[in-house]
């Protein structure tokens, strides 16, 4: 299949459009079926017998105008151009009579069609709503009462200002930045401190081995020695339910017999930081 | 009491629209029937006292509201709340909706012409359109219906109160066919457009 003559050219938008160039505004247009069906009914033509290539030059003229920052929408009407020019070498092609094919603008001229009557729809909504919107139900909305700022006068002193911008703390830009530091408080320190308590006292609060310490690294470090040690199976961690206060309670040197308190560790994970 | 007497005083504690049979839940006595000729019966009632509000039939349902010719008085005050205008696209995308229901997001924009996703999110959010199902094929893309809301919004009372295709001045039945080969023209008592078979031609 061989181009037909012409056609390169006419893929060209020409500076000077043809007969009746158009100027429009693209920002008017809700996309390119409006832009084209405007391009028609501006120019009463027939639509069932567009004048293809004049309106694709008048299309490709008005979309030129299209800013590269609105890439979004060009995009749509740069499809529209191409099934223009689509359609426009499809009526340059020889047609045998005898075949059997479609006109090919007849989607096209569908889909304005179409298009115009969802228009006109669109309108009658639009009619009918202000209409309903001259029909108002109850239920007041009482507005919440909003002094208007041009009413109320301006008191703030120099003074004040100038000592709120003392007040401001310029923030150190090296205390943004992310330091990794070594962990403080060993796990050892704190299986130390239970074993110390525990077997004298039989069960411990862990708050109670927290309440010396602000820092929540003690409540973390504190817990993983208690989950360490009850993997020694040296103690028994219980909680009656979820952010509950955990309790230590001492199982005695190597632990006589596993009772599945594994089971309690888990439950006990929420507290981690509950008391803090 | 009489009917008429509980179904004033529940549509008038009701800022929406109700359902007759919404409205029969108020008394055992009360059935679908009974609202309706109460109701039909307090529109009298209205009329003849040239009362400021009516029982509107609104988006299959009955609610009170205020006659069109007091919107001017009704107006001056910031306390009576104004419903929000749609915007011109929103209007579009919204008839689209109405009249093919249901109907994908991908049909909506081939009608359109434009990408329309953000304004069916804007539709949805104003619960005025819906997600109705999903349609077989290809990634089974949501389906939009409209809602209650959108009947309410624009005061239909039900979807054969918007405009019929036939009263449109622009009709696809009034087309001369463009060949004669071509697919014959849409059956004058088909209301809907024949988009069956064009997205197989879609240049995309």
């Amino acid at each position: 299949m061989r181009a037909p003559p012409g056609r390169s050219g006419a893929l060209l938008p020409s500076a000077v459009a043809g007969p009746g160039r158009f100027v429009v505004d693209l920002d008017r247009f809700q996309g390119p079926m409006d832009l084209l069906l405007h391009l028609i009914r501006e120019q009463d033509i027939d639509i069932f017998d567009i004048p293809i290539a004049r309106i694709t030059d008048q299309f490709l003229a008005a979309i030129q105008e299209i800013h590269p920052e609105e890439l979004d929408s060009a995009g749509e009407f740069l499809e529209m151009a191409a099934t223009l020019v689509r359609i426009k070498a499809q009526m340059l092609l020889p047609r045998p009579p005898d075949e059997e094919e479609e006109d090919p603008r007849a989607e096209l001229v569908r889909r304005l069609l179409e298009y115009e009557q969802i228009r006109e729809i669109s309108q009658r909504l639009e009619a009918a709503e202000s209409q309903r919107a001259r029909r108002f139900p109850k239920g007041y909305v009482p507005p919440r009462p909003k002094p208007p700022l041009e009413e109320s006068p301006l008191e703030t002193t120099w003074e004040e200002v100038y000592e709120a911008a003392l007040g401001v703390e310029v923030p150190d830009p090296k205390a943004r930045e992310h330091q990794v530091t070594r962990r403080g408080v060993a796990m050892e320190e704190k299986v130390e401190l239970i074993l110390k308590m525990l077997p004298e006292r039989g069960r411990v609060e862990f708050s109670e081995l927290l309440r010396p310490w602000k820092e929540k690294l003690h409540g973390v470090m504190t817990f993983l020695a208690g989950l360490e040690l009850a993997r020694r199976r040296t103690l028994r961690l219980r909680q009656v339910q979820p952010f509950s206060e955990l309790w230590l309670y001492w199982r005695g040197e190597g632990g006589a017999g596993s009772t599945g308190d594994e089971a309690q560790d888990r439950a006990a994970m929420p507290e981690e930081e509950g008391d803090r | 009491m009489r009917p008429e007497q509980i179904v004033e005083a529940v549509l008038f504690s009701s800022d929406a629209p109700l359902r007759a049979e919404e409205i029969a839940r108020a008394d055992e006595s009360l059935d679908e029937d009974v609202v309706e000729r109460a109701i039909q019966r307090l529109q009298g009632e209205y009329q003849e006292d040239e009362r400021a509000f009516e029982v509107a039939e609104v988006a299959e349902g009955f609610q009170l509201l205020t006659r069109p010719e007091f919107a001017s008085y009704l107006e001056r005050f910031d306390t009576v709340p104004r419903p929000s205008r749609l915007s011109g696209p929103a209007l579009e995308t919204l008839a689209i909706i109405a009249y093919r229901q249901p109907i994908g997001r991908m049909e909506v924009e081939y009608i359109r012409g434009v990408s329309s996703s953000g304004v069916i999110r804007t539709l949805q959010d104003r619960g005025l359109v819906e997600v109705v199902g999903r349609a077989e094929g290809l990634g089974r893309p949501l389906l939009y219906g409209t809602t209650p809301r959108f009947l309410e919004h624009f005061g239909f009372q039900s979807l054969a109160d918007l405009p019929r295709t036939e009263e449109l001045s622009v009709v696809l039945r009034d087309r001369a066919p463009l060949t004669a080969d071509q697919e014959a023209p849409v059956d004058p008592d088909q209301e809907e457009l024949n988009l069956e078979g064009s997205e197989e031609s879609d240049p995309q």
